[in-house]
């Protein structure tokens, strides 16, 4: 193993300190910097994953597979997430109408659970019934496309013959806990219509379910750029 | 919004909804719709067949521009002032055990938001299925109905009906539809579940009241001004609220106020989150496996979602099983050392309960009720009528385990 590859420092935390003087103070200022080094490394190498990544997604993106699948899977999503939070529903009669709140922008920011706000617009066109929700929408946006990213790269990889490593599965499960937050808002409800128990921890964790869907997506879209080659897109 | 509804005669029989031909044949009179024996659908002991026909229930005034209502306040109250019993209601329970039971429904305080300037228009311009679940609402000749559809996003409207400030409350999960005299203050939702019961809070103390309960369990101190210490353990002032269809009420009551979609919310009024009532599924429907989503205070033994009328005073409660009320149109029984009589409205296919002081004979005629020889109406027996209201069975159960059982 080199030295600093995970090693401790001799005046790391083990080792018993020397009664004050110059080889304490010595031996702190070793090991912040032999802590500092680390970090830079860690830094390094995570910057080097997400540039990695970047160029992954800008190569699927670049392509007319991934761009196709890019916006499919996207739209598709986006689509599923407002059903899931019942802002899109085909319980319209026909015709079209349309019934926008008092005050659409300070409604717009009042919040109403987890990550769920307040719909200022009612749109009802043929059996459509459409609740815009501004933030709501953005976020479903922003969901959506991390879904869409990453199994756009994840499909390209998975075609490409010298980036194999990777199959489109890892994309798909990405997507899965994503998917699964769209409901975080209306959970309660879902549970009382399935007959699902609702503790009180059930509930707390549903409150969790967008950052977690953030941090999975977000995680899986630098891992299947890590293992991309670049060159290979 | 102009909605339509549209089903098919022959899904009620299928729906899964307990038939009840030999009961609710009973009921077709005055008020009831022409309910062909077999197809009849009996969700909450409110026999309904129809389920076809639009719905048009946009526009309306506010209750103060109405001429017919009593929409401005005719009382005075303080600020904050709420309205309160003399006596506190019984609970089923040690108050702490609301407190601990308390607790997330999913949603933030105000999550669900209130109806704070409900609009109304007359039952002649709107337009309903026979069906279509309501509250209706009589005070001092003031008649107003509340849509089930409209009431299930916001579960409680603060409004002025008699000249009196009221909330109007209804909480889906329960089967509960409670009015209550809201004085100087409006009520909200907390967002917090008690016996899967919704919990209020009133916005001058944030007072938390449990709706069954009806009575303050804790004070949050997140209100206007904070305080509310001395409401604990104190009872609201109720009214009665008539759970019926649209097609009983509005026969009943041809002049009644009904609110509209105007609610000042963006919602969605052709989707119920929680199931249907016509015809009846999801969550609402009798007998369904399903058991209730959030825990309760005490386990409810028989089919939870059967409907009961129940009524509590400070003495104790007692639930009358409401097909069984409706069957027999009398049942008695007493409520601590209070004995109380049931009575069956046949045209609003509810049930009334009276304190009986003992001895009185209460009998079913082709007019109404004679008691001791008058003859009067269901709802306006010359007795001390106590607040009743439907509720699912598992709920009165959670909160009154020790309430007297009739029919049950």
């Amino acid at each position: 193993m080199s030295p600093g590859d995970g090693e401790e420092s001799p005046a790391g935390p083990d080792r018993e300190p020397t009664k004050g003087g110059i080889r304490g103070e010595a031996g702190r200022a070793v090991g912040a910097t032999e802590r500092r080094s680390r970090w830079r490394r860690w830094i390094g190498r995570f910057g080097g994953v997400v540039s990695r990544t970047g160029i992954a997604v800008r190569g699927a993106l670049g392509r007319r597979d991934g761009k196709g699948v890019f916006v499919l899977v996207t739209a598709a999503y986006l689509l599923t997430y407002l059903w899931a939070i019942r802002h899109l529903a085909l319980s319209g009669t026909g015709g079209v109408e349309v019934f926008v709140v008092d005050d659409p922008l300070g409604t717009a920011l009042e919040q109403r659970s987890a990550f769920a706000y307040e719909t200022v617009a009612v749109i009802e066109a043929g059996p459509v019934v459409y609740l815009f929700g501004p933030v709501n929408l953005l976020l479903g946006v922003g969901l959506a496309a991390l879904v869409g990213v990453t199994l756009a790269v994840s499909v390209v990889s998975w075609r490409g013959p010298a980036a194999c490593r990777l199959g489109a599965g890892a994309g798909a499960s990405a997507g899965l806990p994503g998917l699964v937050s769209g409901f975080a808002c209306c959970g309660p409800q879902l549970l009382v219509v399935i007959g699902v128990q609702a503790s009180a921890g059930v509930i707390a964790a549903m409150q969790w379910m967008v950052p977690l869907a953030v941090v999975s997506l977000l995680g899986t879209l630098l891992w299947v750029g890590s293992r991309v080659d670049p060159t290979a897109m | 919004m102009n909605h339509s509804r549209r089903r098919l005669l022959a899904a009620l029989a299928g729906s899964g909804a307990v038939g009840a031909a030999g009961c609710l044949d009973r009921f077709g009179g005055s008020g009831g719709s022409a309910e062909p024996a077999g197809s009849v659908q009996a969700d909450l002991g409110v026999a309904c067949a129809d389920t076809d026909g639009t719905v048009e229930l946009s526009g309306g005034r506010r209750p103060a521009e109405i001429e017919t209502a009593q929409g401005t306040p005719s009382t005075s109250y303080d600020d904050g002032e709420i309205p309160l019993r003399d006596e506190t209601l019984h609970l089923g329970h040690e108050r702490t055990a609301f407190v601990d039971g308390d607790q997330s429904g999913g949603v933030g305080h105000d999550g669900i938001p209130s109806v704070d300037e409900p609009r109304f228009a007359p039952a002649a311009a709107v337009s309903m299925p026979a069906c279509e679940r309501v509250f209706g609402v009589s005070i001092d000749g003031d008649v107003r109905a509340y849509p089930q559809r409209i009431l299930v996003s916001h579960e409680i409207a603060n409004d002025v009906v008699g000249g009196e400030p009221v909330a109007v409350t209804y909480c889906p999960l329960t089967g509960t539809a409670q009015g209550f005299y809201r004085g100087g203050t409006g009520f909200g939702v907390s967002g917090r579940l008690v016996n899967s019961n919704l919990i209020m809070w009133d916005r001058t103390f944030d007072v938390r009241w449990p709706q069954v309960a009806a009575t303050a369990t804790e004070a949050r101190n997140r209100g206007d001004r904070g305080g509310g210490e001395e409401l604990v353990g104190r009872s609201l002032r109720e009214f009665r609220l008539v759970w019926t269809t649209w097609e009983r009420w509005s026969d009943r009551h041809p002049d009644t106020l009904v609110m509209t979609e105007k609610t000042g919310s963006a919602r969605d009024y052709n989707r119920d989150p929680y199931g249907s009532y016509t015809p009846v599924s999801g969550h609402y429907a009798v007998g369904e496996p399903r058991s209730p989503s959030f825990p309760l205070l005490a386990d409810p033994e028989l089919d939870g979602k059967r409907v009961v009328i129940g009524a509590r005073t400070s003495e104790g409660a007692i639930a009358f099983d409401k097909r069984t009320l409706l069957e027999e149109s009398v049942l008695t029984g007493s409520v601590g050392s209070q004995s109380v009589v049931a009575v069956a409205d046949e045209g609003l296919a509810t049930g009334y309960v009276y304190a009986d002081p003992g001895g009185v004979d209460v009998t079913p005629t082709a007019e109404g009720y004679s008691v001791d020889g008058d003859i009067a109406a269901a709802g306006e027996l010359p007795l001390e009528r106590i607040v009743a209201f439907d509720a699912m069975w598992f709920a009165w159960n959670g909160f009154y385990p020790d309430s007297e059982r009739v029919g049950l």
